[in-house]
């Protein structure tokens, strides 16, 4: 039997270092499976495999030891049980998210429902390099954004409504980046500090501290691989209906900046955050609210962002 | 602020997360609406969370101090 191992990849299926056996490589929807596809993967590890799955970084699962001449089988069986398969080479992998606002207390933004939007739209895409998207509800980053590609970060603007405040201290003390202090019996924010994270929001006994802006720092150029980088933010407050669009752009950018072989890291560490934030050309929300000096954001203090968070 | 009736007394400066809260939940669920509760925790950690837990049950924070090295919240039960 000849094999076409780049038709196989597509498919899932991923050449083990033991002759003639493969590891098939299931994905999660934004990191969910259901009972029903854990009982049909642990009956296709008993049968095909070697009755374990090895859970990947990426939300997958794979089954190793599947020999060569159960590979139609298998295959057939897969489609007709309707488990979807994952994707390796030279694509738009799974896109991987944290459970979000759904579920979690600190969630800002709904982030399996973004995770899923995209990869509907961008999973298994060819693309000069792989490429990575996550996806997390809020700055605490559970997801790794921050090295991926791609990376969704749910943000939030406090913006204080100083009617409101009763002057009781305890933003700036609940603040964990001590962004808060109190001058005159009044809080003031020192924004460059911001994780932009709504402690002082959802903690607030007079509701003085209100959200301005809510949506998704986008951040780009992030890796591990043997050289790891971090990424950085090229796009700020992308509101939940215009992620697409957003990602998009960064696709976009990078196609027309990158070189050959480059990833979006490679293309960022060349010409630069600031060069490649101009071509992604975002202009998104902008706060109808806020008073104070621009977003420290907005300038080169980009690059330190990606630090601080990740 | 200060002739305020407290109901109940709660020291969660020994516990971490998220006993902190769940203690602080427990309590305030064995009062009645409108008393207040007494907290005396941690910086750090426990003040960066239970108040914004407590917020997120619907209960009230009324004060928060600066206790020696702790901090003191007086909190209203919520609905
Ligand atoms: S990143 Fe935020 S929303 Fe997502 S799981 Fe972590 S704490 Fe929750
Ligand atoms: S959003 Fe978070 S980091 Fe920013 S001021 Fe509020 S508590 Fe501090």
């Amino acid at each position: 039997m000849t094999i076409d191992y780049n038709e196989l990849k597509k498919g899932g299926f991923l050449r083990q270092r033991q002759k003639d056996n493969f590891i098939v490589r299931f994905r999660s929807l934004a990191g969910n499976l259901t009972s029903e596809q854990l009982r049909q993967l642990a009956d296709l590890a008993d049968k095909y495999g070697k009755g374990y799955v090895h859970v990947t970084t990426r939300q997958g699962a794979e089954i190793p030891w599947v020999g060569i001449n159960d590979y139609n089988d298998m295959k057939g069986e897969i489609k007709a049980l309707g488990l979807n398969t994952g994707t390796c080479g030279p694509r738009i992998r799974t896109v991987v998210a944290c459970p979000g606002r759904e579920i979690c207390q600190f969630g800002l933004m709904n982030s399996r429902e973004t995770a899923i939007e995209l990869d509907g739209t961008f999973f298994g895409r060819e693309v000069p390099m792989k490429t990575k998207i996550a996806v997390s509800g809020c700055p605490n980053s559970c997801a790794k954004p921050q090295e991926n590609d791609i990376g969704l970060v749910g943000a939030v603007e406090p913006i204080l409504c100083a009617e409101k405040c009763a002057g009781c201290g305890l933003c700036q003390k609940v603040c964990p980046h001590q962004a808060i202090s109190m001058v005159d019996g009044k809080p003031t924010i020192d924004r460059a500090k911001c994780l932009l994270e709504g402690n002082c929001i959802s903690s607030c006994p007079t509701d003085a501290w209100q959200e301005g802006r809510r949506g998704y720092l986008l951040y780009a150029g992030g890796k591990i691989g043997r050289k790891p980088r971090l990424g950085q933010v090229v796009a700020e407050f992308v509101p939940e209906n215009q992620v697409t669009e957003s990602v998009e752009k960064v696709l976009k950018a990078f196609d027309v900046l990158s070189q050959q072989g480059e990833r979006i890291a490679d293309t960022i560490a060349r010409v630069g955050v600031k060069a490649f934030r101009d071509e992604v050309a975002w202009t998104g929300i902008e706060s109808k609210l806020y008073d104070g000096p621009v977003n420290s954001r907005t300038g080169s203090s980009t690059g330190d962002l990606g630090k601080e968070v990740g | 602020m200060e002739n305020l009736k407290i109901d109940a007394e709660l020291d969660i400066t020994a516990d971490v997360c998220p006993i902190t809260f769940v203690k602080t939940k427990l309590k305030l669920e064995q009062m009645q609406r409108g008393e207040i509760l007494e907290v005396v925790l941690n910086d750090g950690e426990p003040i960066q969370n239970v108040p914004r837990s407590v917020k997120g049950e619907g209960h009230k924070i009324i004060l928060v101090e600066k206790r020696g090295e702790n901090y003191r919240l007086l909190i209203e039960r919520g609905e």
